[in-house]
């Protein structure tokens, strides 16, 4: 491949995550867009393409089944708007798809915006009924998201050596960090025994080791780097995109190659990523990152996945607290989807903000000191499609 | 004359004691019932399961609890079990006789020289009225027997029938009546039993086992002596108290239980407004004993609360969630019956790996060539987690990634999990399928694999 060319996001915009029973899906697409048109120094007419992430029109508002829910509460009309829809990868996917028109010229300035708006319903009525009332009627049928993840967390304590108490301090780290994160949804710290006390989900994982899905939104505006003009903006360079579908939806629990262990899709994101950014110590070369923790175990197995550590010693990392903030390699210093909750388009670009927000020195209570490089990390459906993104300032 | 060339039962695990259905119910007397995912199809798709299904040229159905209206049970099951499309396959069904007016008429079919191999297939599971269990008879239970013209281990040497226009307990349009049972008996049962053993080929001292499957066997006593016979020669219906009464299929199962119990010369009389009558002779010893082997392998419900749970198996409801319907698709379940059903998986031509969801390419060599492969109904649990939030009966379900003996992996659920703390799986458990209902409210048919322990 090619050098490619450099893209800087030069406007970031992201709402409050939650239960935001006062706005709609149309009020969270306009309130995170405005924030990073205003942030760009931009107007809302110099985007040329955009591209919107929902991932679950149908267990939320019948919202975001195609580009035109970007274009109707923007008023934004007569560019192409595109609907990206890749499980819990949507919203970086959205940002690869930007990137990769700005790079082929087809747009100037591009908008890439996630939004999920899931608390229209009961909790019961979005993911779990989608689990249960939809898909083939009999393959996988019993699982739920969390048990689909447990299984992971079962054979990681047989072949590794993991805990529970492993497991649930990647809640009790998170939620920790959660708190200082005025966007979260959880803002209040809990123990390790308030986390493996609580309802059982699915065994070994608990409601406190599950994220909430929640509503929110995240926008991001991007140039390609020759454009940013530096009395204006305050760039953050993407040094590296990858996304990789490794698995089917069905497949990773009918392929005995499959050893739930490990992820490919990530493995497979991270080296594409690593190789554009030229990394190839990560624990050395990254400054924070922003796991997929929708459930504990994921973030712990991801340790590994990143090359963080070596297969088998992502308890170590915990048991060390080298992923908590002020430790070796801060991980999801925003709360994690953990604390933030998971409006499952929206959370690739959440990320991407959150880093974005440590490498300008924004980040508040929170911040990573010294912050100079970062990547996000989302996986989607059972583990099958991944995406990895490097961000410096 | 037929031969029994092969058999099966399947008893549900669990039994319900009449002390839990009832105070003034007695302990150690139970019924067998089905688990909420159970009904008569996956009963007696698991009493046929282990029956050679070469050569069957028919398949007969007998139900007194029927769950299909205008299709047939017979060609269902036959489908189920892969046998060819367009076999003879016809129901028996609204009485509890049927299961021995299924067995005669196979037997003159075959003996009619155009018919080699029928499956003789009798399965009930119905449950009498809320607070009816302990005066109205009910008990779970499938019998599947082979007959055909080849060998086998016990020869029919009468079958007939004699019909009755005198009925005792019987409904109509839905209305529950019950004649005066003087009259029912006297003048019913007792001449047409009387009539019925005048047939017998046998001298009756050659008889070691008489069964009589009937509300009124208690006083037919008298009417077998009239005939010469004597009363040791009776066998007692020991059934009745373990499993309860099976209905269409108990008939079946007491001669079951006296060919397992090395009775030579069998003579089994059927009353249910009409007898049916028949002398069997066992040609070998019945090595196989699946009736006791599951008459002795159960768990007990343990309270009546247990009980009406298990028996609400419309509800498919948990505590934190309801659902009315789930996505179901007779297409998609025709189309891909192979492998949904049949368990046929791919083996890939060149690394050997073997996969039970088809692809277009092995995902570890990315070799294009596959060969079918049979694969195997046991296996060994390689992860598993149990779920809480998904609605069931009787949560939580517990998921098993299972590798299947020989190769191939599934992911399924755990059944027979009314008590998770038995019949727990871990790591390495080994466990068996079994078909049961999918989504236990489902108005449509929804059969699929789950696992027990094993």
């Amino acid at each position: 491949m090619n050098k490619q060319t450099d893209i800087a996001i030069i406007g970031i915009g992201i709402t409050k995550f939650g239960e935001l029973f006062h706005q709609s899906y149309d009020d969270l697409v306009h309130d995170a867009a405005l924030q990073a048109v205003a942030d760009a120094k931009i107007s809302l007419d110099d985007i040329g393409a955009a591209w919107l992430s929902t991932a679950f029109p149908e267990i939320g508002v019948f919202k975001g089944r195609s580009g035109m829910d970007l274009s109707e509460p923007l008023s934004l009309y007569n560019i192409p708007v595109t609907r990206v829809s890749n499980f819990c990868a949507s919203g970086a996917d959205a940002i690869r798809n930007a990137v990769n028109a700005l790079r082929a010229g087809e747009c100037d300035v591009a908008m890439a915006l996630g939004v999920e708006k899931l608390r229209d319903r009961q909790p019961q009525d979005s993911i779990v009924k989608m689990m249960v009332e939809y898909g083939h009627p009999f393959l996988q049928k019993g699982f739920t998201a969390a048990g689909t993840f447990a299984v992971y967390a079962n054979r990681m304590m047989k072949e590794y050596g993991v805990t529970r108490e492993d497991i649930s301090n990647i809640s009790v780290k998170n939620h920790l960090h959660g708190s200082l994160n005025e966007k979260a949804f959880y803002r209040k710290p809990c123990s390790l025994d308030e986390v493996m006390k609580s309802q059982m989900v699915a065994d070994p994982l608990t409601v406190l080791d599950s994220c909430p899905t929640t509503d929110g939104a995240a926008c991001v505006i991007m140039v390609r780097a020759e454009d940013v003009d530096k009395n204006k903006h305050n760039p953050i360079f993407i040094k590296g995109i990858g996304l990789s579908v490794s698995t089917g939806w069905d497949l990773p629990f009918f392929d005995s190659n499959h050893d739930f262990l490990s992820f490919e899709s990530t493995r497979t994101a991270a080296k594409m990523a690593y190789k554009q950014a030229g990394i190839t110590k990560p624990i050395d070369e990254l400054d924070l990152i922003e796991v997929h923790d929708c459930f504990s175990i994921v973030e712990l197995l991801t340790y590994e996945d990143l090359g963080l550590c070596k297969q088998g010693e992502a308890k170590d990392l915990i048991r060390g607290k080298e992923t908590q903030l002020g430790g070796k390699i801060p991980v999801n210093v925003s709360g994690g989807l953990l604390s933030c909750g998971h409006p499952v388009g929206a959370t690739g670009i959440r990320m991407v903000v959150e880093v974005s927000n440590h490498l300008r020195g924004n980040a508040g209570a929170r911040q990573v000191k010294k912050a100079r490089r970062g990547l996000t990390h989302n996986i989607g459906g059972p583990g099958a499609i991944a995406s990895v993104i490097i961000l410096e300032n | 004359m037929s031969i029994i060339k092969s058999y099966g039962i399947a008893l549900p695990h669990f039994r319900v004691e009449d002390s839990t259905l009832h105070p003034k119910g007695k302990k150690g007397v139970m019924k067998a019932v089905c688990f909420s995912d159970e009904d008569i199809i996956t009963l007696a798709f698991q009493a046929a399961s282990d029956i050679p299904k070469n050569n069957i040229d028919g398949v007969f159905f007998a139900s007194s609890s029927p769950v299909f209206h205008n299709r047939y049970h017979a060609s269902y099951l036959a489908d189920l079990l892969n046998l060819p499309q367009g076999i003879l396959a016809l129901d028996f069904t609204n009485s509890a006789r049927s299961g021995t007016d299924a067995l005669l008429l196979a037997n003159d079919l075959i003996d009619s020289g155009k018919y080699k191999n029928i499956l003789v297939v009798a399965s009930d599971v119905s449950f009498p009225e809320i607070g009816k269990e302990l005066t109205a008879p009910f008990g779970h239970a499938a019998c599947v027997i082979l007959l055909s013209n080849e060998k086998g281990s016990a020869e029919i040497l009468l079958a007939k029938s004699f019909s009755s226009s005198m009925a005792e307990e019987f409904s109509y349009k839905l209305n529950n009546i019950q004649y005066d049972p003087r009259y029912s008996r006297d003048a019913g049962f007792k001449n047409n039993l009387i009539e019925s053993i005048k047939n017998i080929v046998s001298k009756p001292q050659s008889i070691d086992a008489v069964i009589l499957n009937s509300l009124y066997s208690r006083m037919a006593g008298g009417i077998f002596a009239k005939a010469g016979f004597e009363e040791k020669q009776f066998a007692k219906d020991s059934l009745n108290l373990k499993i309860g009464n099976t209905g269409a299929v108990h008939a079946l199962l007491l001669l079951i239980n006296e060919l397992e119990n090395g009775r030579k010369n069998i003579l089994l009389a059927d009353y249910t407004n009409g007898t049916n009558i028949f002398e069997i002779k066992s040609t070998a010893a019945f090595i196989n004993k699946h009736l006791q082997e599951q008459l002795n392998n159960y768990d007990l419900v343990k309270t009546y609360q247990d009980y009406l749970q298990l028996r609400k198996t419309g509800n498919f409801n948990s505590l934190k969630y309801e659902t009315k319907e789930m996505f179901s698709s007779e297409m998609m379940q025709e189309r891909e019956k192979e492998t949904l059903l049949y368990l046929k998986g791919l083996k890939c031509a060149e690394c050997g790996t073997i996969y039970y969801l088809k692809a277009a390419r092995c995902k570890k060599c990315k070799c294009d060539k596959f060969y079918t492969v049979q694969l195997k109904d046991t296996g060994t649990v390689y992860a598993f987690t149990s779920e809480h939030y998904f609605p069931s009966s009787f949560p939580p379900i517990t998921m098993a990634v299972i590798d299947l003996d020989g190769g191939g992996r599934m992911t399924i659920q755990q059944t027979d999990t009314m008590y998770p703390e038995k019949n727990k799986i871990e790591i390495e458990s080994k466990i068996k399928l079994v078909l049961r209902k999918m989504i236990e409210n489902d108005a449509k048919p929804n059969y699929f694999w789950k696992a027990i322990a094993l």
